[in-house]
């Protein structure tokens, strides 16, 4: 089992100090809550974890992966895959992006191409495939963006605000996918400032307040995302 | 137009279809020489554009000026720089590399790496940093990231190379000194325009300022159409 761990962990930009903490772990079948206000550190946080920059102080370690040949120093790049808020799609056809992870993914070509076909219609992509990727809506972009890491199947995924500006078709299409990673293990790190149709799917919770990080077993009572496209606040319970 | 430009004029046509032997020569060492100095420089300029928009490390603001400033020094003194380390008495004397196309592509490297550098550089600092993390998070190893990220700014990058490659295609100053344009050997188009003007033998002169021509026409237009198809970026 993948399991990163991160230690004693201090960031600051210049003098100011966004937080710190101890302990924290995050690890496969893990479907976690990242709370905070608006520039509180959950984008930070995410990408110190995927490994995209280091903390001022501290460790984050990953245990159970590949070990990396010599020339793959940063063991977290590519383990702990993080999806930006507002997704990066590279230049060229939806096809395109799709096939950018083929040589990053473990398995044959066979399989890697029939996730591929598979993730596309379960994104509903699938008749825009030779589309130009610029020309996608915000929601097409999201659900291009989850698709492409859908066929990596990583171990571990962070989404950072995935369903922002979302309609509710594409809310339901990203859940889908999110369901099947779950279902298949991949530990995920979903950062929201408010509940959403994702954060049904979290049994724990991270609040990010006071300069510090507080970590909750939780389980979502109302645990019912209104269909009528609106978020609403879940009621958390604190487990014993 | 009088009757005296339109004969030189279907002179200088004449000369370049019939494959005028002395005019293709002087073509060729002009490609060859500036082919040569492109190639052997542009990897290494663009490797140093990326770390010095990418990197942070002390000094990285005074490689960025000191290149700055190499750009817009003029050929001619980079030509002398090079005659004096290059002449008999100089440290590379020993390479014997003086009126030779050697000596002219050491010379085109040293004017070709600042356009490069600087030019590869402003385009890596307008990249969006997400295209770099969204590769390396996805897997991708430094060199992929770096091709990935390559291949989004493939207009820039190629307007950094037609940029660097006209500059040393059309400078003067440095082939004549270096070079000291000795026929078949390193007369190349631009020493070969100032000689055959100079000469008042205009023809030859026409025929070599169209190849440029041409081939800046080319170019523009190729870049223009990669522009004119890349989409425009939304969030």
């Amino acid at each position: 089992m993948v399991k990163l761990t991160a230690d004693n962990i201090e960031m600051r930009f210049g003098e100011r100090l966004l937080y710190r903490f101890q302990h924290l772990s995050l690890a496969q079948n893990q479907t976690i809550h990242l709370q905070g206000d608006n520039g509180s550190g959950k984008t930070t946080l995410m990408k110190m974890f995927a490994g995209l920059i280091a903390p001022s102080s501290g460790e984050i370690n990953i245990q159970g992966a590949d070990s990396l040949p010599w020339w793959r120093r940063n063991p977290l790049l590519g383990k702990a895959v993080y999806l930006h808020q507002h997704p990066y799609l590279f230049e060229g056809s939806v096809a395109a992006n799709l096939s950018y992870v083929h040589s990053l993914c473990e398995g044959d070509k066979a399989t890697i191409m029939a996730r591929t076909e598979q993730a596309a219609k379960l994104a509903q992509l699938d008749h825009l495939m030779q589309q130009n990727a610029a020309n996608l809506s915000g929601g097409e972009r999201q659900r291009l963006a989850i698709a492409r890491a859908w066929i990596m199947q990583p171990k571990l995924l962070m989404l950072d605000e995935p369903t922002s500006n979302m309609d509710k078709l594409s809310q339901e299409l990203v859940l889908t996918l999110i369901k099947d990673l779950q279902k298949q293990g991949t530990g995920m790190l979903i950062s929201s400032h408010q509940a959403c149709v994702l954060t049904q799917l979290c049994n724990q919770m991270w609040k990010i307040e006071q300069q510090g990080l507080t970590s909750t077993q939780h389980t979502p009572t109302m645990a019912k995302y209104s269909n009528t496209g609106q978020s609403q606040e879940f009621s958390y319970v604190t487990a014993s | 137009m009088n009757d005296g430009w339109l004969a030189l004029i279907q002179q200088a046509l004449s000369l370049l279809f019939s494959l005028d032997p002395e005019v293709w020569s002087i073509v060729s060492v002009s490609f060859s020489v500036s082919f040569a100095a492109l190639a052997i420089t542009l990897i290494p300029s663009l490797i140093l554009g990326f770390i010095l928009a990418f990197g942070r490390f002390p000094g990285r603001w005074l490689v960025t000026n000191l290149i700055q400033t190499l750009q817009s020094i003029p050929t001619v003194v980079i030509g002398l720089l090079v005659y004096l380390m290059l002449t008999r008495m100089g440290p590379l004397g020993d390479l014997k590399w003086l009126f030779t196309q050697k000596g002219m592509i050491l010379g085109q490297m040293l004017i070709c790496a600042p356009v490069l550098v600087a030019m590869s550089q402003a385009a890596f600092t307008s990249v969006d940093r997400r295209a770099w993390e969204t590769s390396r998070t996805l897997g991708a190893s430094w060199a992929r990231a770096v091709w990935t990220v390559c291949r989004e700014l493939k207009v820039p990058l190629l307007m950094a190379i037609v940029a660097a490659f006209s500059r040393i295609l059309t400078e003067v100053g440095c082939s004549m000194m270096v070079g000291g344009n000795i026929a078949d050997v390193t007369r190349n188009i631009p020493t070969a325009i100032a000689l055959e003007t100079s000469k008042g033998d205009f023809a030859q002169a026409i025929a070599l300022g169209l190849v440029l021509l041409i081939l800046s026409l080319v170019l523009n237009f190729t870049l223009g159409t990669l522009r004119g198809k890349a989409e425009p970026r939304s969030h």
